[in-house]
């Protein structure tokens, strides 16, 4: 675990990043904040700066990617949001509340009621079956399961005749959406997914993806996604672009070609 | 490939640290029981050495009997020779001292009013001649008549006695007023005996009142060499009557010294078995390790196979591995071992046996250790370094590993078999127990049965683990969870629960034997003690003579019925006719009046009091069997002070006496001399009409003075064999304790390695919301559903091999068979205990896991 060092902090929360974006979305209302992020591993001359200052607002009811080089900070980013790690300096803020300065037992709590993930493997527990890992964080929490919308789930992700499977006799596409539905099956404030389609052929990865998407128009749920790969942040509402540990750029209703585009005058601007 | 494999030791040392302490468990077992037995035997050597002194011994020339409690013999007994001998064995040139060995049973009273005796060890009187080399006199003087005593140094200290102090000794069957004038040193460490020297009279009227000793010890004159001594002794021994040879010195201390490893080779024997036990379940541990090590370890074993390392190299640095960890392992255990004897020689010194100085290291009890240790570590990693072996190199090449769980059904099938074959071992054992073979079978199908169970239990432990997670599953999401992790990989839960399994049935086996014991002991009692009261002398004394007559006067008393006990050797056939050698047999003598009076026997043929008023000897069934003897065959019986030729008058089925061989007390007497006749039991008859309460107190103040005996109901006679019984359950589940304490070190070890093999899917847990708590719970009720379930199929085996037992042994008064429900109970509540102890620090280690490095472990 990471102590908190405030004397590494050299930013002041409101310096401007360079680009075109902004780093403050007024679309909607956040379900996810950071202000003045600040995430350095190790300390003296081998310290790591991996999120260098970030501001975002992650906006409620949206799929947002974060896209990024490797290294850019993008993973710790988004488990710094999603509670898993805790963040230098600066503060993370959840569905309205703070969890930077979360015990490890409120955080625990948050992961189990407020937010789902989706990894990029070992997604499910090999012991039981795919609808006992749809109903885990369920059973975690020990509250009753919503019959009608797993259900629902069930049936929009087409795992109803695979539900007595074991994780080893389901596909690498079927495991994945076995894994969302678990992420999605709690009502989550939100779900983050890291590279949810990174295992993937082009047609699981194209299933995956329009479920998450579909999850978000039809179910209103908010995603957050961690991606390399164009064609999936093209999926999103919202795309951020993240570069040595800070938000360097933002698209609007992304496509593919769009995204390439803007990765490479990202490159370009980085070259000069 | 050798540093691959020191490396592999080296970064891995917790992993292995179970496994080396495993190893070194078994190992301090061995290692510790070749050490006490050397340590037993250096102090028993001791005794011989600085207690058989002579140059030259005078014994008999028949073997009559075998070892017997009521004098120091152990081994093989001679018939007695006539102490008319010593003057004439005195007069021959070159003899300096002919020294009759005048001992025998005594009691001493200590200054706190109780007898002196420590441990079970035995107390013995000695006549105390000048001459003899073996004790010299450290303070005040030798005894002169009967009423002044010596003793040893050790019983002086443990007696609280001062020199010129006035005390009691029960010698010869009476109580005499005795004052302690001197202390006596013999230079060994006694074991605990209690030794009081007497004037030589006085022994001679206790020990040899028919005027014959077991043997003569004769000191020669300086310059007369041994060899040269036997040579002038021998013709004027063979001149008297007396059937008597002579031995040197030498000779008879080699004996001596055989006899008492040869007795000692039985309690490392004894000992020796739960030492392999121990190790055998340590090899569990280590298989165990290396399986999961090896399976961790895929990928890394794969690149070895793909950048040209050969399957033989991947699998000798593996057993390099083991090979290490057993020496390491045997280093410790061999120290521990030690540790061990030391730790219980201080302990005992503390309890007043005090034992040889030296912790004998021998090249020969580390040279076993270090074997052992290693041969069990490799064997057991052998299975697993040959699967290591055969990893396909493309594995390497693969993203993610997968690692095919081999089929069971080999295992599977084998193990039917074996369960099979031992089940029909017990089977036929148990339809024929009267076969030659019977305990053999038994004991050839017991191992078969629980390496059959050993071999099948993965295959049933799925179903078995669902029953008794059942009630579990009701406990969300941590009963379904922890379920699902024992279910995951039977063969390896099996083998964690093996070693278990083994401890428990021989400690269900051990519980059931113990009650069947007592539940016997209470039927046989009411069926065949038709008396009031019981005598009961202390463990290694006897009932004094004078104590019985004592008894007899008690007002109310119709009779006092003692069993005397012997041994006798026996040859079928009348005197003259070719003579058949069957051994020696232990005998009890009873007064003819008795039958009927104080005991109820059941009689197969002849007629047993007739019998026994006829001089005729009564035969258990059993022996009758094995002997086929019957009814008028005619037997020798010979003893120490001589021979009887006798006729078979009746075939008994007798518990109660519990000895092959039953005689009149008459005929007993014509065989050992009755001071060399043990009296342990005591069958007291009231008249009718007596107030037992007031018979009870007479009784009691009648043997008050004698301190070693007690009066018991036969409730209390039952509950006080009882007591005996539990005290050898205690010492065998203290050495039980130990396997299953190494059991328990495997479960830590099973789910510590199970930790770091799930660490991922842990951090998934964590991440989607598995609280620290749950997580802890998850893995303590694993452990428990373990331990559960290798101590339910354990104890179930082992109730019910031990079940059969009472069809085997009815003869030897195993009649009623009794199963302790609440030991066995108590067993399992055991494990449930056993299960959250082992699961503790794996439990913490895995809730303590950083979420997010848990979720991105590789």
């Amino acid at each position: 675990m990471t102590t908190q060092t405030d004397g590494t902090d050299g930013t002041d929360g409101t310096r401007g990043t360079d680009g075109a974006a902004s780093t403050a979305s007024t679309a909607g209302p956040a379900i996810a904040t950071a202000r003045a992020l600040v995430k350095v591993y190790g300390d003296g001359p081998t310290a790591v700066r991996a999120l260098d200052g970030v501001d975002v607002d992650l906006v409620r009811g949206e799929l947002t990617a974060i896209m990024g080089p490797s290294g850019s900070g993008k993973s710790t980013l988004m488990h710094c949001l999603a509670g898993l790690d805790r963040p230098t300096s600066g503060t993370v803020e959840v569905d309205g509340e703070e969890i930077s300065a979360m015990s490890e037992r409120r955080l625990t709590r948050l992961r189990r009621t407020r937010v789902g993930f989706v990894f990029q493997a070992y997604n499910l527990i090999p012991t039981l079956t795919a609808l006992e890992n749809i109903t885990l964080p369920l059973d975690i929490a020990r509250r009753p399961v919503d019959r009608a919308h797993l259900e629902h789930v069930v049936d929009t992700l087409g795992l109803r005749d695979r539900l007595t499977h074991k994780p080893a006799e389901l596909s690498g596409g079927q495991q994945q959406r076995v894994a969302c539905a678990r992420a999605l099956v709690a009502r989550p404030a939100v779900v983050f997914a890291d590279e949810p389609t990174g295992n993937l052929d082009s047609t699981s990865s194209a299933e995956v993806l329009g479920f998450l998407r579909r999850s978000v128009d039809e179910l209103g749920q908010s995603v957050v996604m961690v991606t390399h790969d164009p064609t999936s942040a093209g999926y999103a509402h919202r795309v951020l672009f993240l570069a040595d540990g800070r938000v360097v750029g933002e698209l609007r209703d992304p496509t593919p070609a769009r995204v390439l585009d803007a990765l490479g005058a990202l490159r370009t601007a980085a070259r000069q | 490939m050798i540093r691959v494999a020191l490396r592999g030791v080296r970064a891995h040392l917790v992993r292995f640290a179970l496994s080396v302490l495993a190893v070194a468990l078994g190992v301090a077992f061995v290692a510790g029981t070749f050490a006490l037995r050397s340590m037993l035997g250096s102090t028993f050597s001791d005794i011989v050495a600085t207690t058989t002194l002579g140059d030259a011994y005078v014994r008999g020339a028949q073997e009559a009997g075998g070892p017997s409690s009521a004098d120091l013999s152990v081994g093989t007994q001679f018939n007695r020779v006539p102490l008319t001998l010593v003057d004439e064995l005195e007069a021959v040139d070159g003899v300096a001292a002919a020294l009759p060995d005048l001992q025998g049973p005594v009691v001493l009273v200590g200054a706190d009013g109780m007898a002196v005796q420590s441990t079970q060890a035995p107390s013995f009187g000695f006549g105390y001649d000048a001459r003899d080399r073996a004790a010299h006199l450290v303070a005040g003087r030798a005894p002169r008549d009967g009423s002044e005593v010596a003793l040893e140094s050790a019983t002086l200290r443990a007696s609280g006695l001062a020199l010129g102090d006035a005390t009691r000794i029960v010698v010869g069957g009476a109580i005499r007023p005795v004052t302690v004038v001197g202390e006596l040193g013999v230079g060994a460490a006694l074991a605990g005996a209690t030794v009081v020297f007497l004037d030589e009279a006085t022994a001679r009227a206790a020990f040899a009142p028919d005027g014959d000793v077991a043997r003569i010890a004769v000191n020669a004159d300086p310059g007369v060499a041994q060899d040269e001594l036997v040579r002038r002794l021998t013709p004027v021994v063979h001149a008297t009557d007396a059937d008597a040879t002579v031995v040197t010195g030498d000779a008879q201390r080699a004996d001596s010294r055989a006899q008492i490893l040869s007795l000692l080779g039985f309690v490392t024997t004894f000992l020796l078995v739960f030492a392999a036990i121990a190790l055998f379940v340590g090899a569990f541990i280590i298989a165990n390790t290396f399986a999961m090590w090896v399976r961790q370890r895929m990928r890394e074993l794969a690149l070895l196979r793909a950048v040209g390392a050969s399957p033989l190299q991947v699998f000798a640095s593996i057993v390099l591995q083991a090979a290490l960890v057993g020496v390491v392992g045997a280093a410790l255990g061999l120290a521990g071992g030690l540790g061990l004897v030391v730790l219980l020689r201080a302990v005992l010194a503390h309890l007043g046996m005090h034992l040889a100085g030296r912790i004998p290291v021998d090249g020969f009890t580390i040279l076993v250790s270090v074997v052992v240790g290693t041969a069990v570590s490799v064997v057991a990693a052998a299975v697993p370094a040959r699967r290591a072996a055969l990893v396909p190199p493309v594995e390497a090449l693969r993203d993610e590993v997968s690692v095919p769980e081999r089929s069971l059904r080999r295992r599977a099938v084998l193990g039917v078999v074996v369960l099979l074959a031992g089940v029909g071992g017990v089977l036929v054992a148990v339809g024929r127990p009267d076969a030659p073979h019977a305990s053999a079978w038994l004991g050839a199908g017991a191992a078969g049965v629980l390496l059959g169970v050993l071999l099948v239990s993965p295959v049933v432990a799925r179903s078995v683990l669902r029953v008794l997670g059942a009630p579990t599953t009701a406990w969300r999401p941590v009963g379904r969870l922890a379920r699902g992790n024992v279910t995951r990989n039977p063969r390896r839960t099996a083998n964690t629960a093996g070693a278990l399994m083994i401890g428990m049935a021989l400690v269900g086996a051990a519980a059931v034997i113990a009650a069947t014991t007592q539940a016997s002991t209470r039927a046989i009692v009411e069926h065949e003690a038709t008396t009031d009261f019981i005598l009961r002398v202390a463990p290694s004394a006897t009932v004094p003579r004078q104590a019985l007559a004592d008894v007899r006067a008690v007002p109310g008393v119709r009779a006092a019925d003692a069993f005397s006990s012997g041994s006798v050797l026996v040859r079928a056939g009348a005197p003259g006719e070719p003579a058949r050698a069957a051994g020696a047999l232990a005998i009890t003598g009873i007064d003819p009046a008795a039958i009927g009076r104080s005991i109820r026997t059941d009689v197969v043929t002849g007629d047993f009091p007739a019998a026994l008023r006829g001089g005729e000897v009564a035969v258990q069934r059993t022996t009758a069997h094995d002997r086929g003897w019957s009814v008028g065959d005619r037997l020798t019986l010979v003893g120490t002070a001589g021979q009887v030729p006798v006729t078979v008058g009746a075939v008994i089925d007798s518990p109660a006496f519990g000895v092959p061989l039953v005689v009149g007390q008459a005929v007993l007497d014509r065989l050992v001399p009755t001071a060399q006749q043990q009296v342990t039991t005591v069958f007291v008859t009231a008249e009718p009409g007596t107030d037992l309460d007031a018979l009870r107190a007479g009784l009691t103040s009648a043997v008050r003075p004698y301190l070693v005996v007690s009066v018991l109901d036969s409730e209390q006679f039952v509950s006080q064999l009882a007591d005996q019984v539990n005290r050898v359950l205690v010492i065998l589940y203290a050495l039980l304790g130990l396997s299953v304490v190494i059991a328990v070190l495997g479960i830590v070890n099973t789910l510590a390695l199970s930790v770091i093999e799930r660490t991922r899917e842990i951090g998934l847990l964590r991440a989607v919301g598995l609280g620290r708590l749950q997580l802890g719970s998850t893995i303590t009720l694993e452990s428990v559903l373990t331990a559960v379930f290798g101590t339910a199929v354990g104890l179930v085996v082992g109730v019910a091999l031990a079940a059969t037992l009472p069809r085997l042994y009815a003869d030897q008064g195993l009649r009623t068979l009794a199963v302790p429900w609440g030991s066995l109970l108590l067993m399992l509540a055991l494990a449930v205990v056993v299960g959250v102890l082992a699961a503790a620090w794996p439990a913490v280690r895995a809730a303590r896991l950083p979420v997010l490095e848990a979720v991105s472990a590789e």
